[in-house]
């Protein structure tokens, strides 16, 4: 195992911040998140940011832990590399919030934390008696963020989703795919990604907010305005001209960055790098004739030509591996890529050195498992790294630590 | 009131990625100055459509850094700011002495962030990337597709909204950090990491048990579920996106369709039969989609609880969606010219101090003066001779 990166930490022992470990920024805010996927992501990134996230689930063991993809392709109790995803770093309890003594132990553990994050149906949790306003009548101070697929309110706030459906009304899917074929969702769950990142984004400005008015407040992320909010083109071309985007396949709508094909592979080409640099060392190869020519030395020129420009760029690439074209473009500060699956990033030497997988031991596998770790590094407070809660794994230290009480009977 | 009221930025982004994060600062009441080129990249108007809506609510002005009084100026600038962000290659900001390192000295709990392709550190820490090489090098390209289909991938820079939306989260760390304790820091956001960390569970499957990922089309990437993905509607180019896990999801879909036969038939009666089914199930569902208006068959499906939704164009999202309406997602600005634009707002609605667009996005230089002089203090005359010499616009 390589030497850890000063911008990580790695809690093994996956209990309180604090044991010897640097502070991560935002060390001493403790945060219940009762998420499911939908918004699970918020909590992860306030955890690696180092707050004390505490995972609450229904007795047993909350629905993502159910989700495929499973360790070894079997799904007994806790194998789930879903929940091992969006559960790693948090602390987990369970508690019974369909009973009515278990909604009242949440407001009482609402009452010692600084943010609630929830993604239940809108008016569910404020029809078991502990919605947003009434967590907040008791604990003024307490930020609520929501995730829901539309918000909590206008006409399809009680519509049904999924990340697929999500995608499909923010606008996400319709620029992706190739011309006749059917638009593509994304490889991951973007939708709840994005809105996991706006509600974080949120309670941290909520938590700013609540330096100065002394009050927490409500956050509503909606799936489908959050997806919205994760386009390019596609909002603004329409507003300033009236266009509709369209899928083009690998051609990029810029028109600048389509795939192509070396001997062994695909490429990512690009021809907003240094254009000249690119021509000679296409002539140097004897090919590239046909865009030898001054004219596409104009960026809107080369827009408007990318077919024949793409078409001369294929015919040379197929001379070159495409670790050869890679190097070579690199060299000459043209911004070419290889087209890999995800787990070429594996073993790629640049995240290799970065740390980016983080090795975790995981009780009950034997084994280490490497999480993908630190979406950003905040060079003085690391990102913080644990292994993802068993089922009520910290029943007793929560219950302790916040109420001064046994988890409740019946109600874990 | 906003959170970030009284917090200045010092903002050197371009292109897409940086300016992501630094409108959500924008809207959640930063002052965010641009300091920009000549000759600057941009995507037509500034003051609306995709330009503005990258600009919305900021302030720009025009120096040459090339020039010793240029940089002089804007290390008077980020001397006078909370946080100085950049989305160059590695070494731009060190050249130009703009780096966390330079500008300690001169602003002890300055925070700086660094969106750079590959990070500040590493073996590829200077290659050069837009977002489409950083979706390729982590597999966005090769594995959004049909199974077995060539590589379709993002038909956009999906990498710079994410680190872009990313940038905006570490800035606000770093500042609650910055009011508890005092300290700023350097923050190092490699777009590759970044987008990489949103490959979620399949990533770490990979990484666990090996194996070799392919691409799935639009099979459901969370529960199991079938009918799952996308369909042809009546007209051109319309579709609607389809959910089905449980078999209570199933139900009210065949009673949405007016139970057909062959909803009926045994193969489909399971969960586990409609997934093994799938193929055959996706087939029998167009068949049904591609009579209907892709509005009316989400109006039916939704009446009966069944997640389904249009494959919104830019006209469906940003002219007839009621539900962002309802929102206020889009809203019209006005600009100094007495035109007014349209602009997307932020996605998070905040209860009691909310995020809203500040403004129009900024024409090139268009708070030069007011910069020099409300801030630098400097005079009338100081400022007429820098623009005289070129270093100022």
């Amino acid at each position: 195992m390589l030497p850890l990166p000063s911008s990580l930490t790695v809690d093994t022992t996956n209990r309180r911040l604090g044991a010897g470990l640097p502070a991560g920024a935002l060390a001493g805010l403790r945060i219940l998140d009762l998420c499911d996927q939908k918004g699970a992501l918020a909590g992860k990134l306030l955890a690696g940011l180092g707050a004390d996230v505490v995972l609450v689930e229904p007795p047993g063991g909350g629905s993502m832990r159910s989700l495929p993809p499973f360790w070894q392709g079997a799904p007994p109790a806790d194998r789930s590399i879903f929940f091992w995803f969006y559960g790693s770093g948090k602390r987990g309890i369970t508690l019974d919030l369909a009973r009515p003594e278990g909604a009242e132990l949440l407001h009482r553990l609402a009452a010692q934390a600084d943010v609630v994050i929830e993604s239940e149906s809108p008016g569910r949790l404020a029809a078991l008696g502990c919605g947003a306003a009434a967590l907040r009548e008791r604990n003024p101070r307490l930020v609520v963020a929501s995730i829901t697929p539309f918000g909590q309110r206008g006409p399809y706030r009680d519509w049904r989703t999924s990340d697929t459906v999500a995608q499909a009304l923010g606008g996400m899917l319709y620029v992706n795919g190739h011309r006749d074929g059917p638009p593509l969702r994304s490889l991951g769950l973007q939708a709840y990604h994005q809105a996991g990142i706006f509600a974080a984004i949120g309670v941290m400005s909520a938590l700013l907010a609540r330096e100065t008015t002394g009050r927490g407040q409500e956050i509503d992320v909606s799936l489908q305005a959050a997806t919205a909010a994760a386009l390019e083109h596609v909002p603004g071309f329409w507003h300033q001209a009236g266009l509709i985007g369209v899928r083009q396949g690998t051609l990029h709508w810029t028109r600048y960055f389509r795939v192509g094909r070396c001997r062994d592979g695909y490429v990512m080409h690009c021809t907003v790098g240094d254009w000249t640099a690119l021509i000679e060392w296409m002539k140097a190869d004897g090919m590239g004739a046909d865009v030898d020519d001054p004219s596409l030395e104009d960026l809107k020129i080369r827009q408007a030509e990318a077919d024949r420009v793409f078409a001369a760029l294929d015919a040379w690439a197929e001379r070159y591996t495409v670790a050869e074209l890679v190097e070579g473009a690199q060299l000459r500060r043209i911004p070419y890529a290889a087209v890999r699956p995800p787990e070429a990033l594996l073993d790629d030497p640049h995240l290799v050195e970065r740390g980016f997988f983080v090795p975790i031991e995981h009780p009950g596998l034997g084994r280490s498992i490497p999480l993908p770790g630190a979406p950003f590094r905040l060079n003085d407070t690391p990102w913080r790294v644990a292994r993802p809660p068993g089922v009520g794994e910290h029943n007793h230290e929560v219950y302790g630590e916040l109420l001064g009480m046994s988890p409740p009977a019946g109600l874990t | 009131m906003r959170p970030l009221d009284g917090v200045r930025v010092l903002d050197f982004t371009w292109v897409v990625a940086g300016p992501v994060t630094t409108r959500i600062l924008a809207d959640l009441g930063a002052e965010v100055i641009k300091v920009e080129r000549r000759g600057t990249l941009d995507f037509g108007d500034r003051r609306g459509g995709l330009s503005g809506t990258l600009m919305r609510g900021k302030r720009s002005v025009m120096f040459d850094l090339a020039d010793p009084r240029g940089l002089d100026l804007a290390r008077r600038l980020a001397a006078a700011s909370d946080v100085v962000i950049d989305n160059f290659s590695a070494r731009v900001m060190t050249n130009f002495g703009l780096d966390y390192e330079s500008l300690v000295p001169l602003r002890p709990d300055i925070i700086c962030v660094r969106m750079t392709g590959f990070g500040l550190t590493g073996p590829d820490r200077d290659h050069v990337s837009y977002g489409p090489t950083l979706q390729a090098l982590t597999g966005y390209t090769l594995l959004m597709a049909e199974p077995d289909g060539p590589p379709a991938g993002f038909g956009y820079s999906y990498s710079d909204l994410a680190g872009g939306n990313l940038g905006a989260l570490a800035v606000l760390a770093a500042l609650w950090h910055r009011r508890r304790t005092g300290r700023g820091q350097l923050v190092d956001l490699a777009q590759l990491e970044g987008v990489a960390s949103l490959l979620g569970p399949v990533l770490l499957a990979r990484a666990i048990d090996g194996g070799v990922s392919t691409p799935t089309g639009n099979a459901s990437q969370e529960a199991p579920g079938a009918p799952h993905g996308v369909y042809p509607c009546a007209g051109n180019d319309r579709w609607i996106a389809i959910t089905i896990f449980t078999d209570s999801d199933w139900s009210r879909f065949v009673a949405a369709i007016g139970r057909p036969a062959w909803t009926c038939e045994e193969r489909f009666a399971t969960a586990a039969g409609r997934l093994h089914h799938a193929g055959e199930l996706d087939q029998l569902v167009s068949a049904w989609t591609r009579g209907q208006a892709a509005e009316e068959a989400m109006a039916t499906l939704q009446g009966a609880g069944v997640a389904a939704g249009l494959v919104a164009n830019a006209e469906d999202l940003c002219a007839r969606d009621p539900q962002l309406a309802a929102r206020a997602h889009f809203v019209d600005v006005a600009t100094p010219e007495g035109r007014t634009v349209r602009i997307d707002g932020p996605p998070f609605l905040l209860s009691e101090t909310p995020a809203r667009v500040s403004g129009p996005g900024p024409l090139l230089g268009e708070h030069t003066h007011e910069v020099l002089s409300g801030i630098l203090g400097c005079s009338g005359e100081e400022i007429r001779a820098l623009r005289e010499a070129g270093v100022v616009a």
